[in-house]
Order: C-alpha cells, then structure tokens, then sequence
C-alpha cells in the first residue's frame, strides 16, 4: 500500500462521508436549502395545532408543497407554506389544517377555490378556516357527557329525593300506605257499581241493557251518520272550489292580481255564507240534524242520565285520590 | 481507597495528555502523512465492520418493533423508530464500541510496546514529545473519520430496516411508506445529534486508549493487561459519555 | 548555542563545544525502595565515563535522570550548566541515548528510524537529511540495512543502529545503556572500538553504563563503580586493574570457585 493510494482512498472516503451528509440533510429538511424552488404564501390560524415544519401542503389531496416555517405573529400562529412553482392556488382557495392520522400527523389541505380566480402570488396570504381537530372533538365528546351526566342526576334526584323533601317515588309510596283504607273501599265501591251497572240496575245500567233504548240510539247514531255523509259531499264540493280558486292562475299571485278572479272568490264566499245561514235555520238535512229539537232532547235526556250515573260515582271519592296522584305528578 | 486514586490519577493523566496534545495542534500541517495513515486505519479499515453491523442493528430494530407494534395497530411508524434510534442512539453508540474494539485496542497495543520497548523514552531523548507525534494525529484523525462512520452506520442501518420492514410477512411495509414515515418525524438535527455523539465518544475513545497506552509499566506482559483495560474502559467512558451527551443535547 | 547545522557537512567540523554532566547528591527511591543513595560524580567534557556495577543497583535508573526522563527524590543532576530535568535544556544541548534494547521504532524502516529527528525538528531538507543519514550507517557499516525493518536485524545490527540513530542527532553528550550486552566477545569489542573513535573524531562527552570489564578498562578515561544504590569507586582504568578496595576487586574479577559458589553461600 503505497502513500498515494492510501491518500485517495481516505479522499475517497471523507468526501462519501460528506455527500451521504448532504444528502441526508436534503432529504430530511424537505431540500429546502439548494432548491429553493416555488413561492411561498402565508397561512395565519388561530392555533397551528399538531403542525409542523416539514408537514406536506395538498391541494385537493396532491402534494404540492410543504411547511417552511412555523412562527408566531402577534396574536395567531402562521404557517409559511412553500409551494411548488407549477401549482397554482386561486386567491379564493381557503386552507385548514387537516388529520391525516389520529395521531398528530397533519397537513395543509387547499382546496380549488374557483376556476377563473387569479393566482396567489408569491408571499401573498391564503385565507384559511377552521377545521376541528381531534382535540376539539374530544372536547366536545366532554362538554356533552358533562351535561348528559348533570341531567341523568337531576332525573336521579327528582326520582329519589335530594334526601330532605323526598323524591316521586317516596311520595307515592307514602300516598299509597296513607290511603290504603280508602284505595281498598274505593275498589270495592267500584266493583259494586260495575256489578249494578252489570244487572242493568241504576239509570247507567238501564241505558245499557235497555234493548229498545238501545235501537233508538242507534238509529239516531246512523241518522247522524247519513247527515255526516251528505256534510262530507258538500265539503268535497268546497274542496273541489277551492282547488279550482288555487290551480286557476297560479295560486296567490293570481288572487291579488286577477280582479274577476277576486269576484268570483267573493261571490264563493257569498254563496257559502247564505249555505251556513240556511243551515242555522234548519233548512236542509244538516240544518235538520243541528237544530231539530227532538234529537236535541233525545240526546240531552241521555246526557242527563249519564250525568246523574258520573254524580253517584262522583261521591265515592276514589276520584280525589286519582287527583291528589295528578297533582304530585305535576 | 486506592482504586479511587488510579481512577482520579487515570482522569487526571488523560486531561494532561489532552492540554499536552492541543499544545502542538499547529504541527498537524507536517504530520500529514501520520494524518492521512491513521485516517486510513481509522476510517477506511473500519467501514466494512461499521457496515455489516449497522445493517443488521437496523434489520432487528425493524423486526422487533414490528413484532412488538403489531399488537397495537402502529407498524407503520416502524421507519421513524429505526431511523430514530439509529440517528440518536444506535448509530454513534455502536461507531464508538467498534472504535474501542478495533482502534482503540490497536492503539493501546501498539502505544504500550513502545513505552514497553523503550521506543517512548528514545523519542523523548530525541526531544520529540509523545503527544505530538503518536496522539495528535490520531486524535485528529478520529475527529474527522468518525462522522463520516457514523453517518454510514445510519443509512445502512435505516436500508437494513426497511428490507427487513418490506420481506418479512408480518410486517410487510413498502419502502415508500417506510422512508416517508421516517423522514416525516425526523430532523436533519436528530442525524447532526447523533454525529456530535459519535464524534464525542470517538474522541474520548482514543485519547484515553491513548493514555493507557502510553502509561503502561514493566514488561511485555503488560501490554495485553493495557489493552484490556483501554478497551473495558473505553467501553464504560462510552456509555457514561453517552447519557451525558444526550442530556445535554436533548 | 551555535548551531548552523545546514551548512556544516555532518559529523566534522564541531563547533559546539562537548558539554560536563554534573550529579550532586543524587538520591531515588520509588516507594519504599531506594535505588540511588546520594550519588556525585562528574563527567568533563569530552572524556569516556564508564559507569560499572552488577545488574539492578540503579545505573540505567541515573541514566535516565540525566537525560531529563526520572525526577530525583533529592540532589539534582547539571548537564552542561543547565537542571537536567528543564525542558530548555533538552533543547540547548543535544543529548543521545542508546538504549539497552536498542529502541529501534520497529514500525519503521532503519532509514526512517535515522531520519525521524532530522525531519522532526527540519534540520534540513529531505537532501540533506538523506545525506546525513547515509553517513552515520556508512561509519558503521550499515549501509545495505537501510531498507529493512529493526526486526530483520541481528542484535549486534540493532545496537549499530541505535549507535547510527544517535549519531545523526549530532549530540554534544552520547549516553550508551549496556551498549555489549547480549553480544558476542568480537561484537562486544567492535562496540567498544566504535565508542571510543567516535568519541575521538567527533569529541562528544560519553557516558557509558556497562559491566563489561574490557570495554571499561580499554577505552574509558574514568570509571565509577556502583553498589547498592552508592559510588564505591571512582578513577582510572589504570588504578582498576590493581583495586585496592576488596569489593571492588570482588566485582572486577570474580573467581569461580566451584566449591564455595557464591550462590549457597548467599541462602545461607
């Protein structure tokens, strides 16, 4: 080994050295010493979040850059964005700090803005949004289970006592142990008029095994019931108007603007009143069936004698305890 | 009590031996072809070792984090892993115990048959320091080979990772993915950390193999007993040296 | 201190002056053990000091503080006017040493290991510094040795070397440690005679630590004798040959006495 050789080789060697070091300190600062290609444009956030120098800028999920700087500038972080020369970012494209992981990688994604929009130019500012992160997610998830959590205690206490007054289900509980005397009378005052009610004993029950009482509320059930149909005729034929009033000329604009229009809307409504005036005056089947007196009395006696079946019940007082539950309650 | 003392006398002989050397730092201009010869031995000679080692440290990096990382669904970051703990740790820590095993050995060894052989004390009465001619060049020397170790030991090391990462069934990451993910969570500072480590532990390396060479007493027995202690020593300076460094570059 | 070396065709013209070596009260001991016990004696420049004594009673040890590589426990050692141990004087006078091993840099070439001081301290240039080394292995005759490595030598070789690496320093002092050992008689006598003609052409102080009786009675102008760490002896090879001292005259001729042998006598 003469001393020429080993002179190159250790040549050799130390400038390997230095190119592997260039090119490692290429590859990992993103190249941006020697090539510093493209333009750079300014993005100002509230928060960079997990971003960092290096981190790549997508425009519509294609790089086209990457993160120079990271710096604070008075009151907001910004982002200098380094972009490549050839990739042109409409002035009303907006950039936001996007996740690509959950676990802090991030990047800048810009989206097209649109189509005809000038070029940002070099050092201009990108307008941004805000885009939640994973921690403002979290926070969120927090917040509601925070206020899930207060509500499901408030139900808690109102169902079993803040531990003075005494929750719902106390105060039932004790409803029911005070009363229990009058609860079981009330059942058994029950069971007696079900039971008389049953025999057809009493006004009530007369009304309902009574036969012929019960064919002549039939037969006015179905009298009322023919009325209804021919009321149902008439208002379909109202409907029918009224889809003519809406389709004629295009609903309201034709009513206001239309004036024979308008007329003709206000001879319907002309018509309609001197149909409900002859219906107050008993003209006509559905006149007939309002103000026939008869009916009237039929149904009025029934009512009464239902009425004067709910005053005996209305003694017994199981009514009140049913009260006193529904004013706890509410 | 007394192991204290050697230890201290050890410290202190070393500084001595380092202010000595930086005395003559303006001969190194003449001592160009001791330069250029211990850069050879240093450096060149050693790459292969420093190769094939880095390599398989990369390799078993790669496989053992992908075994362990699988569980938890994160192999993907198997390329940041190697190639963090290659930059900052693996890298510089084995460049430095290769040294002491190949270097150092071979400098205390032939340092302590000189003193042994009286070749020390004729250069003395030739007025010629020690310092100046036996360590400064080599003190040199591994100033300016063991970065250049060092930052082949990484590259190889994250290269031996991501073969690992591609072919083995389990993990199968594509070297795409694997150098992206590496170059993503690491700085070009972590690579500079890790050449200012080597470069600490090289140096310290050498200056104390060095000064136990030089220091060696009686006969030709001694040698083999310098040569062990200069490596063992090397070896505890090392790591000692290494949490240190890293403290203070962190 | 003169010294235009550059111009001066290489062990001719002396115009440095040969320097005195001066040691006072010496003492050394390392640890517990003293080695030397308050040794003076001085060499006059120009003269051949033999300095004699059986093996380990500290000779090489005072050799070694005269060339400034041993600190003394006390007394003090003067090369030339100058504290031996200073490194001024290590540079104004040029001192040689020739080690017992020879210390030949056996990881260079005999060419190498003669033109390490010149080149060190840019006596001249690679010319020059080629011409002083042909030189010094001329006058010992080591001319077709140049190439080759201390280990390819025989060890009468190594020590003509280390003689020839000591001549081309040009020194005012040559300092030679057990230069006949381990040589055969006709070797050990062409040692002797190299010793005494360079002192003679080249007027260097010579201090020779030996045991070889003929080579201190033949070519020294004064001897000391040393035993257990003290000067017993001081004179010249003339008073050696008829010692009036019995340990002396024990030492320089020993008999064998093969039924008192000294050995036994010393267990007992």
């Amino acid at each position: 080994m003469n001393n020429a050789q080993q002179t190159a080789r250790v040549g050799l060697f130390f400038i390997l050295g230095l190119a592997l070091t260039w090119v490692t300190f290429e590859t990992l600062s993103g190249g941006t010493l020697f090539k510093n290609k493209g333009y750079t444009l300014v993005a100002g956030f509230e928060s960079l979040k997990e971003l960092k120098e290096g981190d790549e800028v997508r425009m519509a999920g294609v790089k086209i850059g990457s993160v120079e700087k990271t710096r604070l500038a008075g009151r907001r972080a910004e982002a200098v964005l380094r972009i490549d020369a050839d990739a042109k970012i409409a002035s009303d494209a907006t950039a936001s700090i996007v996740m690509a992981g959950l676990i802090g990688t991030n990047y800048i994604g810009i989206d097209l803005g649109t189509a005809g929009a000038a070029p940002l130019a070099d050092g201009a500012e990108i307008q941004t949004r805000v885009t939640p992160d994973i921690n403002t997610i979290m926070t969120e998830i927090g917040n509601l289970g925070q206020k899930l959590e207060g509500a499901l205690s408030a139900f808690g206490t109102t169902l079993n006592g803040d531990g003075k007054g005494g929750g719902l289900f106390q105060k039932l509980d004790k409803i029911v142990t005070d009363n229990s005397d009058r609860v079981s009378t009330t059942m058994t005052n029950l069971q007696e008029i079900t039971t008389k009610l049953n025999k057809g004993e009493g006004t009530l029950g007369k009304l309902i095994n009574d036969p012929a009482l019960h064919d002549e509320l039939i037969a006015a059930v179905a009298e009322i019931k023919s009325t209804a149909s021919q009321a149902k005729g008439f208002i379909t034929d109202a409907q029918g108007i009224i889809a003519q009033v809406k389709s004629g000329q295009g609903a309201l604009g034709t009513l206001v603007y239309d004036e024979t229009m308008a007329n003709n809307l206000r001879v319907t409504v002309t018509n309609i009143r001197s149909v409900s005036d002859k219906l107050a005056k008993g003209e006509g089947t559905l006149g007939k069936l309002i103000n026939d007196d008869t009916l009237y009395n039929t149904a009025q006696s029934t009512l009464k004698k239902a009425d004067r079946a709910l005053d005996g019940l209305g003694d017994s007082g199981p009514i009140t305890a049913v009260g006193i539950v529904a004013n706890s309650l509410f | 009590m007394k192991q204290l003392n050697s230890i201290l006398e050890g410290f202190g002989s070393t500084l001595q031996l380092l202010v000595r050397t930086f005395s003559y730092i303006g001969s190194l201009p003449r001592q160009r072809a001791r330069f250029i010869e211990q850069c050879y031995l240093i450096g060149y000679t050693t790459l292969p070792i420093v190769a094939i080692l880095s390599f398989f440290i990369g390799a078993v990096l790669a496989l053992q984090a992908g075994y362990s990382m699988q569980n938890f669904g994160a192999k993907q970051f198997i390329g940041s892993l190697v190639g963090l703990s290659m930059a900052r740790e693996l890298g510089p820590v084995m460049v430095a115990i290769l040294l002491a095993g190949r270097v150092g050995s071979a400098i205390t060894a032939e340092l302590a048959s000189m003193k042994v052989y009286q070749e020390v004390d004729a250069l003395e009465t030739m007025n010629i320091p020690p310092a100046r001619m036996l360590v400064l060049p080599r003190l040199a020397a591994v100033l300016v080979m063991v970065p250049v170790l060092a930052i082949i030991a990484d590259l190889v090391g994250w290269f031996g990772g991501a073969i690992v990462a591609k072919y083995t069934s389990f993990i199968s990451i594509e070297p795409e993915a694997y150098f992206s993910v590496l170059r993503r969570y690491m700085k070009f500072q972590d690579v500079m950390n890790g050449l200012i480590k080597a470069e600490t532990f090289g140096f310290g390396v050498v200056l104390v193999c060095c000064n136990i060479g030089l220091n060696t007493r009686g006969g030709p027995r001694e040698i083999g007993a310098a040569v062990t202690r200069a490596v063992v020593v090397s070896l505890i300076l090392i790591l000692v040296l290494d949490y240190f460094v890293t403290k203070i570059l962190l | 201190m003169p010294c235009s070396s550059h111009t001066r065709n290489p062990f001719t013209a002396i115009e440095t002056p040969a320097v005195g070596v001066t040691v006072e009260n010496l003492s050394k001991s390392f640890g517990d053990h003293v080695v030397l016990h308050d040794v003076s004696f001085s060499v006059e420049p120009g003269e051949i000091f033999v300095l004699m004594g059986p093996s380990g009673t500290g000779k090489s040890v005072l050799l070694k503080h005269i060339v400034g590589l041993e600190a003394p426990s006390s007394g003090r050692v003067l090369v030339n006017g100058h504290d031996a141990l200073a490194k001024e004087t290590r540079e104004q006078v040029r001192m040689a040493m020739v080690f017992q091993s020879g210390a030949l840099f056996n990881s260079l070439t005999v060419y190498d290991n003669l033109a390490l001081y010149p080149r060190e301290h840019r006596v001249s240039n690679e010319a020059g510094i080629r011409e002083k080394v042909m030189h010094a292995l001329q006058i010992l005759s080591l001319e077709d040795t140049a190439q080759k490595f201390p280990s390819e030598l025989s060890g009468g070789m190594k020590k003509r070397v280390a003689i020839a690496r000591a001549l081309v320093m040009e020194p005012q002092l040559m300092l030679y440690d057990e230069p006949t050992s381990e040589l055969d008689p006709v070797m050990s006598a062409t040692i002797s005679e190299i010793i005494a003609s360079l002192k003679d052409e080249y007027h260097v102080t010579t201090l020779v630590v030996s045991h070889d009786r003929d080579l201190a009675l033949n070519i020294a102008d004064r001897v000391g004798i040393m035993m257990d760490g003290r000067l017993i002896f001081l004179g010249t090879p003339a008073e050696l040959r008829e010692p009036k001292d019995a340990q002396v005259a024990g030492f320089l001729y020993p008999k064998i006495d093969l039924k008192h042998p000294r050995f036994k006598k010393l267990e007992t």
